[in-house]
């Protein structure tokens, strides 16, 4: 991991003297995470694809404003949360919900794929925010402190959107009523 | 809210965090000490951990189509940011527009301007506009003049026989001042 760090952190400053190449080493590292986080947020595969397309090209155009190579991860992430909150604010009026029809309560001794569907429904009900903070947390591994840079909020913020996103995922995936405890 | 979570309102401990990575050290360890005597947050546990590896079985998915590299073009600057990029290109290219500016303006031919002939047309246009102004002023002028004169003409007419009337009245009232006298003075020398 430590070594992963020193090669973006070179890669970065090979890419602002100018060396395409580099750039584009960083590209393939990132390309699928951030799509994937961006998949799971807007929902549909083609506006996941346009914005990762128009992440990297904004990532490229302001890699010099980056002060700390080191914080390249949280940097991109924030550029990738813009882009999808303009998306989501410009496709869904101000209020409204994802709403998905509700799974079957329960979950034990579920197949792989109606674990992925019934996983990919309970994101799906979530909130923007909320959902987020799962992917943020659970799919990406960053730290409170760097979602809330990355998200523009408090830390306080951060974890309560995280707490509340887990216990309404708790009660569609871990029912108490049906021994989802072991 | 389920009997275990009534339950859970006690304990002190911050489950969450210990899932998914928060916690300090220490705060681990009070965590861990807690469980061995809780049941409910031992339950808690379970469910965050189920969810948690729930979750983590969503794989991710294979972008469709890589991102467009730097050398596709996309990302490629414009003709003018890599020429303005580059100090070089830049200056050869200040020198070769500042030297091409000079052989345009040695080979360009300066119109001949004829200020004599411009000078005369001016002088013509100007003076035909003056004649014209002296003629229209001079046309009122005469006008003008010509009707005080007949004004002052027909005054001086009617003047003129309004003297020869006192004139004439002058002259008949002596000649019968004259007649009475003549007739006074021949009565005076027959008496």
């Amino acid at each position: 991991m430590i070594f992963r760090e020193v090669e973006d952190r070179d890669l970065i400053a090979k890419a602002r003297r100018g060396q395409v190449e580099a750039y584009n080493v960083l590209v393939s590292r990132w390309e699928k995470r951030v799509f994937n986080y961006l998949l799971r947020l807007v929902g549909q595969r083609e506006d996941a694809l346009d914005l990762s397309q128009d992440v990297f090209l904004k990532a490229y155009q302001n890699l010099k404003k980056l002060d700390d190579p080191a914080k390249f991860p949280g940097w991109l992430f924030r550029i990738a949360h813009n882009e999808a909150y303009s998306l989501l604010r410009k496709n869904r009026p101000e209020g409204e919900m994802t709403v998905e029809p509700r799974m079957a309560e329960s979950s034990g001794g579920m197949f792989p794929i109606e674990s992925t569907l019934a996983v990919r429904s309970a994101l799906a009900r979530l909130s923007d925010d909320h959902r987020e903070a799962v992917l943020l947390k659970v799919y990406q591994g960053f730290k409170f402190e760097e979602m809330a840079e990355i998200l523009s909020c408090p830390v306080s913020t951060v974890k309560s959107r995280l707490y509340t996103a887990l216990d309404l995922l708790k009660q569609t995936l871990a029912p108490v009523n049906t021994g989802g405890a072991k | 809210m389920s009997e275990s979570e009534v339950r859970r309102m006690n304990c002190d401990i911050d489950l969450k965090a210990y899932v998914v990575g928060e916690s300090t050290r220490p705060e681990r360890g009070a965590v861990e000490n807690h469980l061995r005597g809780c049941q409910s947050c031992r339950e808690e546990l379970d469910r965050l951990n189920l969810t948690r590896s729930m979750l983590a079985s969503l794989e991710d998915e294979e972008i469709p189509r890589r991102i467009a590299f730097v050398s596709d073009g996309v990302f490629e600057p414009r003709w003018w940011q890599t020429m303005w990029r580059s100090g070089p290109v830049m200056g050869f290219a200040s020198a070769a527009l500042l030297a091409a500016a000079i052989v345009v303006h040695g080979f360009e031919r300066t119109p001949v301007v004829d200020t004599a002939q411009i000078e005369k047309q001016v002088e013509s246009r100007v003076g035909a506009r003056v004649q014209a102004a002296v003629n229209v002023a001079q046309a009122k002028q005469s006008a003008e003049f010509a009707k005080v004169l007949n004004a002052t003409e027909s005054r001086f007419e009617s003047q003129r026989k309004s003297d020869l009337a006192t004139v004439q009245q002058a002259a008949e009232y002596y000649e019968k001042q004259m007649a009475r006298f003549e007739v006074a003075s021949n009565q005076g020398a027959g008496q």
